[in-house]
């Protein structure tokens, strides 16, 4: 706790002894411009800098402190009030730390409640208490703080309720705090003074040397100062131990760290010399300070002092309080974690204590980088990676030591073995944060190189690691942490397409499982089940479940377990949701998605393929969608810098990419096979909807094109495809989709690429029997079973049964004549021009509907509209239009029943005309049996019927055609959207 | 710009006009677009005498012939045919057009700006498709003077739509047309006939009418939809105008309200601010699309049905004859 507030102090100091040494070095620098501009420019890049580590260092370890650190500004305000006797003052700070207490409880909670806080809390109960006894003070008050005094009397009073056992605890002893607080103020005992002096001097340091890591072209400076070195070095033995022992033995024992020490000691002070050159004077103290720190590094003890595990924890303690200072370099805390942990090591204090030092020593090595974005040196890395494993292999021998993150630092027990070890720390978060890393090392590195690969070859010892740590927190960890090692696990399994398990799933059913297979559990499919499903199961975050069921489904897609993985995908309901997840998950699940419709391809499911692919594609994003590219521009504009890099930080390693051509062409693929037969069967709709955008909108880019060559890209085959595909010509369509270039491309690049092919092949066989009979069906008579099968290839079952299917949707008017094997196909659809008339007189429904509208409007203004809105609306609208005016309405009615008595009539006045000639009676019978397409044709006639109504300007026919557009309209519409429901259904 | 009836009652052609023409046309609508050329002839009496004409040169997209080198090209053009003594009064112009789409912003404007210049100016508009089918399809319009002055005015709203009581199917008129040959030209004619007879070829049940029907019935259904277009945006004017008046009078109400109660406490009365500052007037949709694209369709279902009516009275023959058999 003291360790805080020292913190603190020494941080003020810092400040003033910092300010006091910029001024002497500008003061006497004057003749010396080169170097003073240098200083303050380092000065000034070290504030950059400390800004960029506020930002980006690791915010969970301070947390603690920084609460601390807050409390203690208040209570600071605090005792500074009192002592002018300020109330109202007082009662805002009092409020303010209350409400800070509040707002750190989290911490609070798991640290225990600080003692300074209840200090200062009996402190300002007894402080008021006094004042409101003392009477004539109270008179002196002026009104508004006399006023607080009052509210503040009252509320500490009730405040301090809640900490009753606290304050009385606090009370019968102050006197241990008392020290506490004196430590800083008095520095007792040397070890202290130590190290206070070493906090002194520390920030001296950094000022004069910009860049430990960068200082080897600094090593020449050193030639010109060697005498200097050494005679100074020895000035700081002697001022820096002071009145300590100087034993030769320790100069024995340590000489190989010395030297080391030395090394970077020298590389350190390289940069002083140009400094200080000119001002050697002055600057003496400095030197001697700066060599002073120096030495503390080297003696970490004092060489007879007993390497206690308390000294050592001091110690730790001494190097851990800088973490995340500006003033810190962190190389020499790495350098000096090291040490200590050496030192622990050689006097056998244990392994708790390796273990805790090793803790700091990674968490040294990860602050390593002061900014985000760059990823660690692999050295660093690698040097980490041995230092986590060992870790973690020394908790798995040494199951009796308790690590969590809830221990606090103080109540840390690393030396009592009966007591059992207590460590603070988190390895789950040391994997995490070193997988990160390995991910940023990845990302970094050129996809293309031999580099990546090597950083590659690393990920089996990540892997290791992580096996590890799950077998460690199997053993011991909670069920969150064991989520955590799980899903850490998946991260490296979900995307690797598992070979073997597809060449034994084969062997075990050809062998009809007469030997079983050794279910290892290195496994990865069921390996995966295991642990998702323990995550499904225990996981209490939702990220860590939503990330598993991805993965999951991500690996089933993978290797063709269709159904499990739409079903998993579906019960999930993650498409509902996914919305409100954060944007790496959203990546996931994009890239769950694509595979699932890949899988889908794979397996055949056309439709099921599109609706999964057509989100990603149609958007043209798919590169930023799956997190594998940058989009520097988007919807025309450049994307920020800010944007860019957080961009970066998301992006995908390359080896788990999916390849953005493939997933293209099998979208175009599958778009193509299900939009021409769609195309062909309803060319004459008129509320033709498209299934896919992109897919139209290649077709016309190509026939934009005024000379068209072979293809020469996928899209081209594919288009070119598509062509001959409208055409019903499967033999062109195959050899577009299915070639060398084509294999090369795409094909090969699924692992059970020929099976893939001759899926296609049957596909495309099928739909251009389709497409050809919805085409051309119009100019036969009948056509041979034989023949069909010959045309596209297909076996005869296979074409009758493609064919029964399309008679049976009533997709195609035909119907098979068995003996003969032949397919005689009826003549029912209309003729261009009736389908034509058709679309003419829905256009012209619309039309006078809107025109009505208009009247509406100058007429009957909102009552019209609620009656539109009634299922009834027919009926209600012939009563609307006699209610205003008579003539008129009674001339639309009568011309509705008349139309009514054509139609039943036989719907014979077209048999007059020319159209009776084109329907004919027989037409009409055919059609009864489907009373959609009696109403079309009725509809047809009718529609005429309006036009010319219409030109004639008879209000009375033009309603009548409205009339009967109408009626069909409803009926269409209610079709439409039943069709839309199922197949947005469907798409979900 | 008088509004007095037009003079001319009937158009008169010469026949050389008429095969140029048709030359032109046959020669120059190898593409979508419309060939188009001046007229030339002069007023006599009651009569329009269009004795010459000459084509616009066909403009490309990429070509630079602005709208200079365009009348420079007219100037150029008439000059040299009085050098030779021909007719070169500039009485109107010529514009093909594939079923009768000729209606639109375009041909209004042009023909305005003749007729506003030169009175008695006509468009002929020659049908090559129907020409193909047999039957000469050459007819002149000139705008009603109705039209022209609300096109004068250059405001198509419904108010002056309404004032001019204009309807969509007197935009313009037809001219009769009558062709005349000279005497000459018609004895070469009659020799020419005699010398190579012209083979007995009877087409007459000919129904080939589902082509041409079709691409009529596509072009009207284009049309219709941009009818309904227009409809649609009036009625969106319609509905925000009523909601905006709504609000006016809420507005004002609540106005009359406040100076009442300013009245009463003795305070000046609140001046009445003009109320299109609050609530801007909403744009009324400009009515002459919506008559020209009705003016269309009129045109079509015209054709349509002159064109059905030929075809159902081929039948009925065709039924007749083969009764008879």
């Amino acid at each position: 706790m003291y360790r805080n507030y020292l913190t603190y102090l020494t941080m003020s100091k810092f400040y003033a002894a910092e300010s006091s040494s910029d001024t002497d070095e500008t003061s006497s620098d004057d003749d010396v411009p080169v170097t003073s501009t240098r200083s303050k420019a380092i000065s000034q890049k070290r504030f950059l800098l400390s800004e960029d580590e506020e930002e980006t260092t690791h915010v969970v370890l301070s947390a603690k402190e920084k609460c601390w650190e807050g409390l203690k500004d208040i209570i600071k305000l605090m005792q500074n009030v009192k002592k002018i006797r300020d109330m109202s003052k007082l009662l805002d700070e009092f409020e303010n730390i209350t409400k800070f207490y509040n707002k750190s409880k989290a911490v609070i909670l798991k640290e225990g409640i600080p003692r300074f806080y209840i200090k200062i809390l009996v402190e300002t109960e007894d402080y008021v208490n006094e004042l409101w006894q003392d009477k004539e003070a109270r008179k002196k008050m002026s009104k508004p703080n006399s006023k607080a005094h009052g509210t503040l009397r009252q509320k500490i009073r009730k405040y301090l309720r809640d900490f009753e056992k606290e304050v009385t605890d606090y009370r019968e002893n102050p006197d241990v705090d008392e020290k506490e607080q004196a430590v800083p103020e008095s520095l007792p005992s040397p070890d202290k003074s130590d190290k206070a002096k070493m906090f002194l001097d520390k920030p001296l340091k950094p000022a004069n040397i910009p860049m430990a890591a960068n200082d080897d072209d600094d090593d020449d400076d050193d030639d010109d100062w060697p005498s200097d070195t050494s005679e100074s070095s020895d000035e700081s033995d002697e001022g820096g131990i002071g009145g300590r022992q100087l034993t030769a033995d320790y100069f024995l024992k340590k000489t190989v760290k010395d030297d080391a020490d030395e090394k970077s000691k020298r590389k350190d002070r390289g940069k002083e010399p140009r400094d200080t050159k000119k001002k050697k004077e002055e600057d003496n103290e400095e030197w001697e300070q700066v060599r002073g720190f120096g030495k503390a590094k080297v003696t970490l003890f004092e060489k007879d002092t007993e390497i206690t595990h308390e000294v050592v924890m001091n110690k730790l303690n001494e190097i851990t309080i800088n973490r995340g200072r500006r003033s810190t370099i962190r190389k020499d805390q790495v350098e000096l974690l090291k040490q200590l942990r050496q030192v622990a090591e050689d006097n056998k204090l244990g392994i708790a204590m390796t273990i805790r030092l090793t803790f700091d020593l990674i968490a040294g090595l990860f602050d390593y980088n002061s900014k985000i974005l760059d990823c660690m040196k692999p050295e660093p890395w690698n040097d980490v990676l041995g230092y986590v494993e060992e870790v973690i292999d020394l908790l798995l021998d040494n199951p009796d030591i308790v690590v969590a993150e809830h221990i606090a630092v103080e109540s840390e027990n690393v030396s009592d073995k009966e007591a059992g070890f207590r460590i603070s720390g988190s390895p789950v978060t040391l994997v995490e944060k070193l997988h990160s890393e390995y991910i940023k090392i990845l990302q970094h590195s050129d996809a293309h190189s031999t580099e990546y690969v090597k950083h590659l070859r690393e990920e089996v010892n990540v892997v290791n690691v992580i096996k590890k740590l799950k077998k460690y927190v199997e053993y011991i960890g909670s069920s969150q942490n064991i989520c955590n090692a799980y899903i850490l696990l998946i991260e490296y399994v979900y995307y690797k397409y598992d070979h073997k398990a597809i060449v034994k799933g084969k062997a075990a059913a050809s062998e009809d499982k007469g030997n079983e297979v050794d279910e290892e559990v290195e496994d990865p499919s069921t390996m995966m089940k295991q642990f998702c499903q323990y995550i499904y199961a225990k996981d209490s975050t939702d990220r860590i479940r939503t990330r598993a069921i991805l993965h999951h489904i991500y690996h089933h897609s993978l290797h063709d377990r269709w159904y499990e993985a739409r079903d998993l995908m579906l019960m999930s309901h993650l498409q509902e949701m996914i919305d409100l997840a954060d944007i790496p998950t959203r990546i996931i699940y994009n890239r769950t998605m694509v595979q699932l419709g890949l899988c889908a391809f794979r397996r055949g499911l056309m439709k099921e393929a599109h609706h999964a692919l057509v989100d990603i594609q149609s958007t043209g994003r798919a590169k930023e969608l799956l997190a594998q590219g940058l989009l520097l521009q988007r919807q025309g504009e450049r994307i920020t810098p800010e944007q860019e890099k957080v961009e970066k930080r998301r992006q995908i390693p390359f080896h788990m990419h999916i390849n953005l051509e493939l997933l293209e062409c099998v979208y175009l693929v599958s778009a193509m096979l299900l939009e021409i037969p769609y195309i062909a069967a309803h060319e004459f709709d008129a509320r033709r909807r498209m299934i896919s955008k992109q897919f139209h909108h290649q077709l016309r880019v190509s026939e934009r094109q005024s000379l068209l060559g072979p293809p020469e890209n996928m899209r081209e085959h594919v288009v070119a495809a598509a062509k001959a595909l409208k055409m019903g010509d499967c033999e062109t369509c195959l050899k577009f989709i299915i070639n060398d270039k084509m294999n090369n491309k795409v094909w090969n690049l699924f692992s059970n690429s020929n099976a893939v092919r001759s899926m296609l092949e049957m596909k495309i066989r099928e739909e251009s029997l389709c497409t050809y009979l919805f085409t051309y069906s119009q100019f036969y008579d009948n056509i041979s079973l034989n023949w069909l099968s010959s045309m596209f290839g297909l076996d005869r079952p296979a074409c009758h049964q493609i064919v029964s299917k399309l008679i049976i949707n009533e997709e195609l008017a035909a119907s098979w004549d068995e003996p003969s094997s032949s397919l005689v196909l009826h003549r029912t659809e209309p003729t261009r021009l009736q389908n034509m008339a058709m679309q003419l007189s829905e256009k012209v429904s619309t039309l006078v509907e809107i025109n009505e509208r208009i009247l509406e409007a100058k007429v009957g203004g909102g009552g019209f509209q609620s009656y539109r809105q009634d299922s009834n609306y027919q009926g209600n609208r012939t009563n609307f239009q006699s209610n205003r005016s008579g003539g008129q309405g009674y001339q639309g009615r009568s011309g509705n029943s008349n139309y009514q008595n054509n139609r039943s009539g036989a719907g014979y006045q077209s048999g007059r005309g020319y159209q009776g000639n084109q329907s004919g009676r027989g037409y009409q019978g055919n059609q009864s049996g489907r009373g959609y397409q009696g109403n079309q044709s009725g509809r047809g006639y009718q529609g005429n019927q309006s036009g010319r109504g219409f030109h004639g300007k008879q209000s009375g026919r033009g309603y009548q055609g409205n009339q009967s557009g109408r009626g069909f309209q409803g009926n269409r519409s209610g079709y439409h959207g039943g069709y839309l429901g199922g197949y947005h259904k469907q798409g979900r | 710009m008088s509004s007095t009836e037009p003079v001319v009652k009937q158009v008169q052609i010469g026949g050389l006009v008429v095969l140029k023409l048709i030359k032109h046309c046959e020669e120059d609508s190898g593409g979508p677009e419309l060939v188009q050329g001046v007229l030339l002839g002069l007023v006599v009496g009651e009569t329009l005498e269009i004795t010459n004409c000459f084509p616009f040169p066909r403009t490309t997209e990429n070509s630079d012939f602005d709208e200079v080198q365009y009348n420079e090209y007219q100037m150029d053009m008439m000059r040299s045919l009085r050098h030779v003594n021909i007719d070169h009064l500039h009485v109107g112009w010529y514009q093909s057009s594939n079923h009768g789409n000729f209606v639109n912003r375009a041909f209004l404007d042009s023909q305005f700006l003749y007729q506003s210049s030169i009175e008695e100016s006509v468009v002929l508009i020659y049908d090559p498709l129907k020409t193909a089918q047999g039957c000469l399809s050459l007819k002149a319009y000139r705008l009603t003077p109705k039209m022209m002055s609300m096109y004068d005015s250059k405001h198509f709203t419904l108010e002056t739509i309404k004032a001019e009581g204009l309807s969509f199917n007197d935009m313009y008129e037809e001219v009769p047309i009558n062709i005349k040959n000279s005497p000459l030209s018609n004895m070469l004619l009659l020799k020419l006939k005699k010398e190579n007879p012209v083979p007995e070829k009877v087409e007459y049940l000919n129904l080939s009418h589902s082509s041409s029907l079709e691409r009529q019935l596509r072009l009207m259904m284009s049309s219709v939809d941009e009818l309904t277009q227009e409809s649609g945006k009036f009625v969106q004017y319609q509905r925000s105008a009523a909601k905006q008046h709504q609000s006016k009078l809420l507005y004002q109400q609540k106005r009359t309200v406040e100076n009442a109660a300013r009245a009463q406490r003795g305070e000046p009365p609140l001046p009445e601010e003009d109320f299109n500052k609050i609530l801007r007037p909403i744009q009324q949709p400009a009515r002459i699309d919506a008559l020209l694209a009705a003016g269309q369709v009129s045109a079509y279902c015209d054709k349509v049905s002159s064109f059905s009516t030929q075809s159902l009275g081929r039948i009925f023959m065709a039924q007749a004859m083969d009764n008879k058999d």
